[in-house]
């Protein structure tokens, strides 16, 4: 096991920013964390870093617990690419050999491992090795700071928002390189990303944060409230574009809703449905993930639904990102967080 | 207006004529004040550093000391430094009145406040993703310290410069510490005091204009710098 994390959490003027029981992280793997903003995402990642201490709890990395004193030496083996990352004030080339000059690597070797880097995150090393940090774009700059990451070969990447102010050509680079940092060097990658279609195609585990918990492990629609009561022992909540949602059950104190993807349905036409939630939604994103099944993208409202369907269902309902497609799940589906 | 045109046609014979009396004082300028600068950077940017960097009970405090102390009076500075140094004084037995070290001292508790309050100020402005950069690159000890100080360059710059503008064109402290002798302590500024007070226009001119060409560059640097900092 790379990490361990036992019942650990993160306090930030008393006020409980993560808190996680128990997680074990695999190596090799790609994790997505998903979850609303103030969710403790970025807190975990900060953690997981060895950026940050928790403020109670243990971290075990690679069998050895974590402590102030050790956790330099295991920030030579894991690395994070900030929300805003910053360049350091130097040339492009001194800021991908920065971490390999502290890492004492050989002239030749970093050189090398410069160029490699940047070629990865599509920059090409002729026009950009001597451009200095203030001549770059934003999407330049995002990728450059990535190149200084990957020339390390990291054992762990962590990535905060990596595309969040970037391009779609810079995106889509940075996306590759990721991907590309796994299958070469066995890279461990846990990223939170607002892009949910990668997110939910590339990921090995998906966890679900909420309020500084990890609620669920695998994709998972979250819905937050309010929610009125209804007479009938029914919850809705209204949507912006005034459908509504439907959930049943007692509320619990965080009024937040999950829903498989796996309860949820698609159909094409609105039909007469035992189902109490029937809404008319727009699909965003369709992305493959593991094999045969295709990760649905909705949006409904203010809200995005994530549905799995089979590659058959979505070839007989000639699904395609764009079109308009109606959702079916039933209020006991929901269950309160 | 006459006496003004020949006086500054007199301060050119006198600049290429290489007259020792104004590069005398040319020379107790850049000395006294290139000495007073490098001893305010090397006690004045590591206690930057710290003030800035480090969060530590009484540190708003200290803050605001030296950001008052940014608009000290250069003659109540002379006044201190040689209740301190005169015969009378603490330090009477080190012979530093009427010395160019006794105006280096001086010059140092002008520059110190600013090369610390302009320092701590560029380390904070740096904020802590500079920091976070560094430790995810696996920076750690004193390289990391040593590193956010680099990143800080141009803002340190920014500091030393500021303080180099601030003692070579001070006048109140340079003359009561220094006594204005000739050949010895007088600095630019002054000998334009004094020799205006003669009625000598020319060398007052001719040493402005050397004054005038330090401050332009001194300027020019700091623009530099400013830029710089701006495209971090």
């Amino acid at each position: 096991m790379l990490y361990e994390l036992r019942d650990v959490k993160r306090f930030y003027n008393n006020r409980c920013a993560l808190s996680v029981d128990r997680l074990a992280i695999e190596g090799g793997k790609i994790y997505g964390l998903v979850g609303p903003n103030g969710s403790g995402k970025t807190t975990l990642l900060r953690i997981l870093a060895f950026l940050d201490e928790p403020s109670e709890g243990q971290i075990i990395y690679k069998g050895s617990s974590v402590t102030s004193q050790n956790a330099s030496l295991f920030r030579q083996e894991v690395t994070m690419l900030l929300q805003n990352a910053r360049l350091l004030t130097r040339k492009v080339k001194d800021n991908v050999a920065y971490g390999l000059k502290l890492r004492r690597y050989d002239s030749k070797t970093v050189k090398t491992r410069v160029v490699e880097a940047l070629e990865m995150v599509g920059l090409q090393p002729r026009d950009f090795l001597n451009r200095a940090w203030h001549e770059l774009s934003g999407g330049e700059a995002q990728r450059v700071a990535l190149a200084a990451r990957l020339a390390l070969r990291p054992d762990v990447l962590l990535l905060d928002e990596p595309t969040a102010n970037v391009d779609k050509v810079s995106e889509a680079l940075i996306n590759q390189a990721v991907i590309k940092a796994k299958k070469e060097w066995k890279t461990t990658i846990i990223t939170v990303s607002h892009d949910l279609g990668w997110l939910y195609s590339t990921a090995d585990e998906i966890l679900s944060l909420w309020s500084g918990r990890i609620v669920h492990q695998g994709p998972e629609n979250i819905i937050p409230g309010p929610w009125e009561k209804l007479e009938n022992g029914l919850y809705c909540k209204r949507l912006r574009d005034g459908q509504k949602i439907y959930v049943s059950g007692a509320p619990s104190q965080s009024g937040v809703v999950s829903i498989s993807p796996s309860e949820i349905l698609l159909a094409e036409h609105p039909e007469r449905t035992s189902a109490r939630n029937l809404l008319y939604c727009f699909i965003r994103e369709m992305a493959y993930c593991n094999g045969s099944q295709i990760r649905v993208t909705l949006s409904i409202g203010e809200i995005n639904l994530v549905a799995l369907i089979t590659d058959e269902a979505a070839r007989e309902l000639k699904l395609s990102p764009g079109m308009n497609i109606y959702v079916v799940f039933k209020a006991t589906a929901a269950k309160w967080l | 207006m006459e006496y003004i045109f020949s006086g500054i046609a007199e301060a050119f014979v006198l600049l290429l004529k290489g007259d020792e009396e104004v590069y005398s004082a040319v020379s107790a300028t850049l000395r006294a004040s290139t000495a007073a600068i490098i001893i305010s950077l090397v006690i004045g940017l590591p206690l930057g550093f710290l003030l800035g960097y480090f969060d530590f009970p009484g540190r708003r405090f200290f803050r605001s000391v030296f950001d008052a102390l940014l608009a000290l009076p250069t003659v109540l500075v002379g006044l201190w430094v040689y209740a301190f140094i005169s015969n009378r004084g603490p330090l009477g037995g080190m012979n530093l009145l009427f010395t160019l070290k006794g105006v280096i001292v001086g010059e140092v508790v002008l520059a110190l406040p600013i090369v610390i309050a302009l320092s701590a100020q560029s380390i904070e402005e740096l904020d802590l993703s500079v920091r976070d950069t560094l430790l995810t690159l696996g920076a750690s000890g004193k390289r990391l310290l040593f590193d956010i100080l680099w990143e800080a360059r141009y803002g340190m710059l920014m500091a030393a410069i500021t303080a180099y503008g601030r003692v070579i064109s001070e006048v109140g402290a340079a003359t009561m510490l220094g006594g204005n002798i000739k050949w010895r302590t007088r600095t630019i500024t002054t000998a334009m005091a004094f020799e205006t007070n003669k009625g000598q226009f020319a060398m007052g001119i001719a040493l402005g204009m050397i004054l005038l060409l330090i401050a332009f560059i001194v300027n020019s640097t700091l623009s530099y710098a400013k830029r710089r900092r701006q495209t971090r």
